[in-house]
């Protein structure tokens, strides 16, 4: 039964992609397989694993992009998004005009995108770039556009994809300050990473895929030292011996 | 803040990323905004000499009456073209947010518009500076052009809602404006060249009935067929409806379908 805690539950969910090799013939890739754990109110949850684990298809499932084949989820809050930082900025556009474009399509009204334009400039520490077309930018430039439009979200519980990677070193200070000032003011976050330093850093719990299953859920201290282990393990390990 | 069609949120998503788009394409020529007059202006004048120089084909009006089919043609293929393809186009940003995925036919259709505008505008210029002077009765040519929306959004939206789910459909979409090309009577007169007995059964596509409609109108003064033009609008509007039905009903399969 869930708790009046719970944000969102999930069981048993399974997703499967379909590509086609040729004329009817598909081959079967099995993103997810038999995912359940629960989200709590106010909680930060970390996600680890290593690429192509199913970190951002999990993502998916749970803002509502995708359905999943097999399973259920149940969504308890009102609003679950996703913050990412390519929401596909158009290169021949200001970056004023991206950030308004970004803003409206996080949901945001365009009267609320107009006046928290001047907030997105100065977090952005974009100066005049902001009027320059984003295709002049570097790929800084673009992510710190992208975090600072982001930072503009508010939903019940916010997805976080890797987007404390960004940017150079100030900058991500400044970012991850941003993040862990939401997360403290209990926010439900749900973050991915594949840097175990960062998910102690900023979870109390912890989801550990691998190949689209769950490894194991406990306290974010203890997995990421066990996942940390595992994947040393991994690349110490010679070609064939595995 | 998830976005749904009834919401004035969405609608206004939609007109203020017609409004950068339209920028964005804008900023990508040396020329800008010229070359939505040029693109029809030069289709126009490759017509002339086709067919009013070389096959010498030229009666007085001939040129007119070929602008009046050519330029509604052109929004057609257009639109179509252009939005049975805005869901693969559209994979990235589906696969980031939750969005009724009705915004990408929608924008695109709304973009197409803008510019048919302005086209129509020279269309009726041009038209005016060869001699036909404009009436009251050219006022409606507005209902026959919402009429002629209403037909190019509902394919466009059907065309786009399938075409992830076979893409090979592409070609198909190219075939069929070719077709509507030829069975909307652009280069010929319907009425002097269809046999009588299946003038009704051509009429019954509303393209060429609403070129039929623009060139009554600008040409001779002549309103259209009011029951003919409702008839035709409440057709078009039901497959609009049943369009959006279909886009709505696999909403969430698109971003799964553009990544594979």
């Amino acid at each position: 039964m869930p708790t009046k805690e719970t944000c969102i539950r999930l069981e048993n969910v399974g997703l499967t992609f379909k590509s086609r090799r040729s004329f009817f013939r598909y081959s079967k890739h099995h993103a997810l397989k038999n995912i359940s754990f629960e989200l709590h109110k106010g909680e930060t949850l970390g996600i680890i694993g290593r690429n192509g684990c199913g970190k951002s298809t999990l993502l998916k499932v749970l803002s509502g992009i995708l359905k999943p084949d097999e399973g259920a989820i149940y969504n308890y809050v009102n609003y679950v998004s996703l913050q990412s930082l390519a929401t596909g900025f158009d290169g021949h556009l200001s970056g004023r005009n991206n950030a308004i474009i970004s803003a409206m399509l996080l949901g945001h009204s365009k009267e609320y995108a107009m006046s928290a334009l001047p907030s997105v400039l100065a977090f952005s520490e974009l100066a005049e770039s902001f009027e320059e077309p984003v295709k002049t930018y570097s790929s800084g430039m673009r992510s710190r556009l992208g975090f600072s439009v982001a930072m503009l979200m508010r939903a019940d519980v916010l997805l976080v994809d890797e987007t404390l990677g960004v940017g150079d070193k100030r900058f991500r200070v400044k970012a991850e300050a941003a993040i862990l000032g939401r997360i403290n003011s209990n926010q439900t976050v749900v973050f991915v990473s594949h840097s175990g330093r960062q998910v102690k850093r900023l979870c109390q719990r912890a989801v550990w895929l691998e190949q689209g299953e769950v490894v194991k859920i406990g306290e974010a201290e203890d997995l990421v030292d066990q996942y940390e282990h595992f994947v040393q393990n991994i690349k110490t390990t010679p070609r064939g011996a595995v | 803040m998830r976005h749904t069609v009834n919401s004035l949120r969405f609608w206004q998503l939609v007109v203020v990323k017609i409004r950068m788009n339209l920028k964005s394409e804008a900023a990508q020529n040396q020329l800008n905004y010229v070359w939505w007059l040029l693109e029809p202006a030069l289709f126009i004048a490759v017509y002339y000499v086709v067919f009013g120089v070389f096959l010498n084909s030229r009666t007085d009006s001939f040129i007119a009456f070929l602008i009046c089919g050519k330029i509604p043609f052109l929004w057609l293929s257009r639109t179509l073209g252009n939005a049975s393809n805005s869901l693969v186009a559209g994979g990235g940003l589906m696969n980031q947010i939750d969005i009724p995925k009705l915004f990408f036919p929608v924008v695109t259709i709304g973009q197409d518009l803008v510019k048919t505008f302005v086209v129509f505008l020279l269309m009726l210029s041009v038209m005016w500076g060869m001699g036909y002077q404009p009436s009251l009765a050219w006022l409606a040519i507005v209902p026959v052009a919402l009429m002629q929306l209403l037909f190019i959004s509902s394919l466009a939206i059907i065309f786009a809602s399938l075409v992830p789910f076979l893409p090979d459909l592409r070609f198909i979409v190219q075939t069929f404006t070719m077709l509507m090309m030829f069975a909307s009577g652009i280069f010929y007169d319907p009425a002097k060249f269809l046999l009588p007995e299946h003038r009704d059964l051509f009429m019954l596509n509303p393209l060429a009935a609403a070129i039929d409609m623009y060139r009554d109108i600008i040409m001779e003064g002549l309103l259209p067929n009011w029951e003919q033009l409702a008839m035709l609008s409440i057709v078009c509007g039901l497959g609009l409806i049943i369009a959006i039905l279909l886009i709505r009903k696999f909403d969430h399969k698109y971003p799964r379908l553009v990544l594979q």
